[in-house]
């Protein structure tokens, strides 16, 4: 499992169907990458925009812990 | 455990069942205790008081017989004075003496008990005080000590006389209270049934409140929540109440509403990209 697949697995919980269109855009606006490319690298960026990002869309108490999350995997 | 709905409504319900025959047991046991007192009221204060009385037409019995036979026992013999009279007051002595044993053997209390016993002790003396009067009769003894014999007769007769009032009073009393028993017993048993029934009432309302609290609260957020999406507020909060199938309900619900929020901005900066010199939020 790619680390893109096991971040659109445990983002899943928390953004439903739009995980998919909000990760693409986290990745490819923010860190410029192809999501498929995303490495262990961007991950810390990820969460860190992730948090700030999907705090506007939801609880920031739930978006924190989808950055830990994310910033968690390996 | 999870605290689900169907595990709260079944503990729920099962402890309202258990409070049910909390509630029948000590009514029922209540009840049979006060069906003891009285039985106990019935039989054993009733039957003190008349083996009381018993005993005291007995006694008078035999000393109608004795009184008799000291009488005549100078006229017609001692033989013929023994047969006449003297049979019968054994009779007589003889029917005390199993009325009293049985009056010691069912008194419920040792005062009872107590004046059934001096009852037993007075007529051992009484029997022992006629057959020195029956002695003194039969043997000729001089008229002093005849007499002497008689008074102790008497004395002893009329000793057995009070301790069988005494009984008659004993029985009377022991009636007595085996009907407080039951005064008392009933008055407690009206009361623990009483107020174990509010008490049943009272939590089988409390957890009713508390069920219905359980599953409606978090339903009329939810319905809440659905309200204002359907009118355009996506800025509402979806709370989680419980841990239980309404909670990952809401977990859902949340979940959809930031899908929502999310794709509503995104067709936003899809338009503002559209828009030269204007940049996305998301």
């Amino acid at each position: 499992m790619t680390l893109y697949e096991q971040t659109i697995a445990v983002s899943k919980a928390y953004l439903g169907p739009a995980t998919e269109s909000f990760i693409d855009r986290q990745c490819k606006t923010r860190l410029k990458i192809e999501p498929a490319g995303l490495g262990l690298a961007q991950l810390a960026d990820l969460a860190k925009y992730v948090e700030l990002y999907g705090a506007t869309i939801m609880d920031p108490e739930k978006a924190k812990l989808l950055a830990a999350k994310i910033g968690g995997l390996r | 455990m999870k605290p689900t709905i169907r595990n709260k409504l079944i503990w729920g319900y099962a402890g309202l069942l258990l409070l049910m025959s909390a509630v029948a047991s000590v009514g029922t046991r209540a009840l049979f205790s006060l069906k003891r007192d009285a039985h106990e009221a019935i039989t054993i204060g009733g039957r003190l008081n008349s083996i009381a009385i018993e005993i005291q037409v007995h006694n008078l019995e035999a000393q109608r017989r004795v009184k008799g036979y000291l009488a005549d026992v100078g006229k017609i013999g001692p033989r013929k004075a023994r047969e006449m009279y003297l049979e019968e007051a054994d009779f007589e002595i003889h029917e005390m003496e199993s009325l009293s044993a049985k009056a010691v053997a069912i008194s419920p209390t040792p005062e009872k008990r107590a004046k059934f016993s001096k009852l037993a002790e007075s007529l051992t003396a009484y029997k022992l005080a006629l057959d020195e009067t029956i002695h003194a009769a039969e043997a000729g003894a001089a008229d002093p000590v005849r007499a002497a014999a008689e008074a102790r007769y008497d004395l002893a007769a009329d000793t057995l006389h009070e301790n069988a009032e005494d009984g008659e009073v004993a029985g009377r009393d022991a009636s007595q209270s085996s009907e407080e028993n039951i005064e008392r017993t009933s008055s407690r048993a009206v009361s623990a049934a009483v107020g174990i029934s509010l008490l049943g009432l009272l939590l089988g309302i409390g957890a009713s409140i508390v069920l219905l609290r359980a599953i409606l609260r978090p339903v009329d957020h939810l319905k809440e929540v659905a309200e204002n999406v359907s009118m355009g507020n996506l800025q509402i909060e979806v709370k989680r109440f419980s841990d239980d199938e309404i909670g990952d309900l809401s977990d859902s619900f949340a979940r959809m509403l930031t899908a929502v929020r999310y794709f509503r901005m995104e067709a936003e900066m899809v338009q503002q990209e559209a828009q030269p010199g204007e940049g996305g939020a998301v």
